[in-house]
């Protein structure tokens, strides 16, 4: 976990300092110019990635799915040190891992939700593929986004179960994500139609994820679902604007810091913002106390993400400033989780182990 | 009976075989059981299939909505920890997690699909 947490902190530098943020850093070390360049590899092969993997690893509970996590930390580490080459391809290895613990998963359960957590695993191997192969970043990126995208959209298509389907929204759902697919394969061939195909496809994702998620509901309870549904919901919001902006960068506006960051962060953080107080527990056992403090550092990635992609493309200051904000906004949950975590343990006990629970393998 | 037959789950509650003593704080350790994202007890969203009490022992099998869910652990400690409160100490407690019969959305209580807008 801490090496997680060291490719988040160097994935985020890496951020900074091509969004023009002055961070002090040793002047002898190589590795900052590294993260500069490969930000995008760091951030959802060696962080997302591994903890995606990690998530998964821990639901299978398969010693050997934590291969998977394990290569694409490996991975990032290898970038940082000068081995591209070899962390380009440990990723491959790393998604195909990966591949096969969804492979378990839908051997499990035949389901919508695991096949689309299979399809975003190989999303991300097509990505990685391209990017070990040399293929330029534009026609990389929107595979390796399709891999958040589709996981994500896996995990609230399990939680849209819970609401009245109407008809034909399961259909409306596949041709979003089968138009995204599209969208990223296009790229390589003409950034215009994959621009357009991908915005479309996170515009309409977007749509059907504000029409049938369960967060419209459960924003109605107060506390910890209160909190998740709202971050949903924003995240929603932001994958909207992020869907007009890959449109307006095919038609040739300078918004691609828009497209980009408005998914990275508005949807992917917003996703993993929500998800945390329910997720980090279970991958590190450290249980959580949840409070409005919370809020905090939602309130700070967003009002910092508006002034980046709404102002920052009249003024490079504003960008740099919203950027700043962006990670300190991540900084501030990661604080939030400790303190949680601190809390929690204040207000209860040293618990045990229940008396008398038998051990099942499950 | 070690092991309860998952085909025997109903819609909205769980088939329980066992001493009557203990069918009531039984049902009440599992509904203070909460799925943290929706709030609702996880007897409301239908994830117990059925409880069977011996002299010894209570067997508690249940599901998930999702084999890649990360959170199973967790929710099965809390069902342990739940019932740890209610039982005598010289009982056993055993969850067995199944995924056949595949949860569905039928099996949700009338209050949670009256929640979720059904």
């Amino acid at each position: 976990m801490l090496c997680v947490a060291g490719l988040l902190v160097a994935s985020v530098i890496g951020g900074l300092l091509r969004a023009g943020v002055a961070v002090p850093l040793p002047g002898d070390s190589a590795w900052p110019g590294r993260a500069v360049l490969a930000h995008a590899f760091l951030m959802v092969c060696g962080f997302m990635g591994t903890m995606i993997a990690i998530e998964r690893a821990v639901a299978v509970k398969e010693p050997l799915a934590f291969a998977a996590p394990a290569a694409s930390a490996l991975a990032g580490i290898l970038l940082l040190a000068g081995l591209s080459f070899a962390a380009a391809w440990l990723a491959v290895l790393a998604s195909m891992a990966f591949i096969a613990v969804n492979v378990t998963v839908v051997s499990r359960q035949r389901a919508a939700h695991t096949a689309l957590l299979l399809i975003g695993a190989a999303a991300w191997l097509v990505g990685n593929l391209l990017h070990a192969l040399g293929a330029q970043p534009a026609a990389v990126v929107p595979w390796w986004f399709s891999f958040l995208v589709l996981t994500i959209a896996a995990e609230r298509l399990e939680m849209t179960r819970l609401m009245r389907r109407r008809r034909g929204a399961a259909a409306a759902l596949y041709a979003c994500l089968g138009l995204m697919l599209a969208g990223s394969a296009a790229f390589a061939l003409s950034p215009v139609w994959g621009g357009w195909l991908y915005g479309l496809s996170l515009a309409g994702l977007a749509a059907w994820l504000v029409s049938f998620d369960i967060a419209r509901r459960t924003v109605a309870i107060r506390g910890l679902s209160r909190y998740m549904a709202v971050c949903l919901l924003l995240g929603y919001g932001w994958l909207a604007v992020s869907g007009l902006a890959w449109i307006a960068t095919a038609i040739g506006y300078a918004f691609r810091d828009a497209a980009l960051h408005a998914l990275g962060l508005g949807f992917v953080f917003s996703m993993m913002l929500a998800h945390a107080p329910v997720i980090v527990p279970a991958l590190i056992g450290v249980k959580l106390r949840f409070g409005g403090f919370f809020y905090l550092p939602l309130i700070v990635l967003h009002a910092s993400l508006s002034i980046r992609l709404f102002l920052g493309p009249n003024d490079f200051r504003l960008l740099s400033a919203g950027a700043a904000g962006n990670a300190a906004a991540i900084a501030a949950f990661v604080a939030t989780l400790i303190g949680a975590a601190v809390a929690w343990r204040v207000q209860h006990s040293p618990s045990s182990r229940t008396r008398h629970a038998i051990p099942v393998r499950h | 009976m070690d092991t309860l037959d998952p085909s025997l789950a109903v819609a909205s509650a769980f088939p329980y075989t066992g001493p009557d003593s203990l069918h009531e704080p039984v049902e009440s350790a599992l509904r203070r059981v909460i799925d943290p994202e929706v709030a609702m007890t996880i007897v409301d969203v239908g994830l117990v299939y059925g409880v069977a009490v011996s002299d010894d022992l209570v067997n508690v099998v249940m599901t998930m909505t999702s084999a890649a869910c990360p959170v199973a652990d967790l929710i099965v400690g809390d069902v342990e920890a739940e019932l740890d409160r209610v039982l005598p100490p010289h009982m056993k407690i055993r969850v067995d997690l199944v995924w056949e019969p595949a949860w569905t959305a039928d099996r949700m209580s009338e209050r949670a699909k009256a929640f979720m807008g059904w």
